[in-house]
């Protein structure tokens, strides 16, 4: 696999909602990175490190977490090939936060400094990763909202419906379906309930035909229903062409 | 430039953030165009699905953000204070994805959207410290998922009391351990996940324990220590040594 196709996705996604001229695109290409395979459950960033490398996902699942001081998990996102994983440590000087590898993953590694570099000499793709990141942002203020104001039902609901948006807007998902690669305890620690209830949850959207499982593959029975159950939509995802769209109908 | 320019606290936090933020830099922070506008309890600064024209600073008062459900649910997202901006991240979105309301009544230095992108265009140091204000709010929401997420209702308050009054602290608006603290029960529930009945109730039991007094709009923190400790609150989150 060469450097181009590795970046892909990370490209398409930046160019998505910020066009780049080749010139930009080549000196991306040309950063100097190093390839990485990991397992599952590997620490990629813990709380408190001093960064030294930032790293794009190439291929596989990674999730953002903390933990209370008195051990309790809460997973803050779920990274998706394409995205960078800590690109916020550009810029701080410490990880507030741990970033663990869901699945096997393929990872880019890329110094620091010449990261920092390259997004100030260069505007526009300056522009285009501080946008990417103040989506980041945008998404995890609506998971504040999801832990905090809405009912069990509705929380995995929207989790759901956000994994499926997202992963279609990387061309990820096929119509209907997605694998979906996380346990019912990882749901849990994303949704700040117990594995138990995200089991009763699952079974009863199950029993109501809105989705359907096979081992970690989902299946939107009925993609409508599911995002009114969620209390939906896609704004705070920032997808290429709704804002304009949304604009447009105003 | 006098030092009542009102964009000048925001010319000394960004230049903390960068040894290359020149004296030209600066000149060009206090260059830019502002207006100042004022806003009473409660009136919307920002509203979901807005396209964004502006950028806001606040000068006085408090404001918050906030997410309503379809049902009329309401929960806020952020609190923020003097010198903070409020919706830094519309200025490169374009469309703002939550509200933004006043807490009490406050005034905002709106600058206009296209005269901060070009300036953030043309000076890599100022590009940064935009974006270093706005990765460490994005700290500060992540922070926020794990509080209302996974801390009991008594964490989950002397958390967030905790963070405002580092935050106001930093900003020189507290003086031993006290601050104008605006904030309804009604607010401090919405931003907690919480009633406001289970609110009252555990800010009563905070203030039996001797952590904190809160009367008449004031929060004064008795017991620090004690306050971290309920909290569970370690403000490396805050980046305040970036």
């Amino acid at each position: 696999m060469t450097i181009g196709d590795s970046l892909a996705l990370f490209l398409h996604d930046l160019q998505a909602h910020s066009p780049l001229s080749a010139d930009d695109r080549q000196a991306i290409l040309d950063l100097p990175m190093r390839l990485r395979r990991l397992d599952a459950g590997t620490y990629l960033v813990r709380e408190g490190d001093v960064p030294t490398h930032c790293c794009i996902l190439i291929s596989g699942f990674a999730y953002r977490q903390k933990l209370t001081g008195q051990g309790s998990r809460q997973i803050i996102a779920v990274c998706i090939p394409g995205d960078a994983i800590d690109f916020q440590n550009m810029f701080l000087d410490i990880s507030d936060h741990a970033v663990q590898t869901l699945t096997g993953t393929v990872v880019a590694d890329i110094p620091r400094a010449a990261l920092q570099a390259l997004v100030l000499s260069r505007p526009a793709i300056g522009a285009a990763v501080m946008r990417s990141t103040l989506i980041e942002a945008s998404i995890v203020r609506e998971w504040v909202v999801n832990v905090g104001r809405r009912d069990a039902r509705t929380r995995i609901a929207h989790i759901l419906c956000e994994f499926a948006a997202r992963l279609e807007a990387r061309g990820l998902a096929s119509e209907d379906s997605f694998e979906l690669p996380m346990t019912q305890e990882q749901l849990a620690d994303a949704t700040s309930l117990t594995p138990v209830h995200v089991n009763r949850v699952l079974r009863g959207l199950e029993a109501e035909g809105l989705i359907s499982r096979q081992r970690r593959n989902v299946r939107f029975a009925d993609w409508r229903a599911l995002q009114d159950v969620a209390d939906f939509s896609r704004r705070y995802l920032h997808l290429p062409g709704e804002d304009e769209l949304e604009v447009a109908a105003i | 430039m006098s030092e009542h320019h009102h964009l000048e606290p925001l010319a000394r936090r960004w230049s903390k953030y960068s040894s290359k933020f020149t004296p030209a830099d600066r000149d060009a922070v206090l260059a830019l165009p502002y207006e100042r506008k004022t806003f009473g309890k409660d009136a919307y600064l920002v509203r979901e699905g807005e396209r964004a024209t502006v950028c806001m600073m606040l000068l006085r008062g408090f404001a918050f953000r906030q997410k309503l459900m379809s049902d009329g649910d309401r929960q806020i997202i952020s609190f923020h204070i003097p010198t903070e901006f409020v919706d830094l991240q519309n200025g490169l979105l374009g469309v703002a994805d939550h509200n933004v309301q006043s807490l009490n009544h406050s005034e905002v230095a709106v600058i206009p959207r296209t005269a901060l992108m070009e300036l953030a265009e043309e000076r890599p140091s100022i590009r940064l410290a935009m974006w270093v204000d706005t990765l460490i709010d994005a700290s500060i929401f992540r922070e926020w998922v794990v509080n209302v997420g996974r801390r009991d209702s008594r964490a989950r308050i002397a958390h967030l009391l905790c963070e405002l009054a580092v935050r106001l602290e930093r900003i020189g608006a507290g003086r031993a351990g006290t601050f104008d603290f605006p904030l309804t029960q009604e607010q401090l529930a919405d931003a907690t996940g919480l009633t406001a009945v289970h609110t009252n109730r555990t800010l009563q039991s905070l203030r039996r324990d001797g952590l904190i007094q809160l009367t008449n709009g004031i929060l004064r923190v008795l017991d620090w220590d004690g306050l971290r400790e309920v909290g569970d609150f370690d403000e490396l989150y805050l980046h305040h040594k970036v």
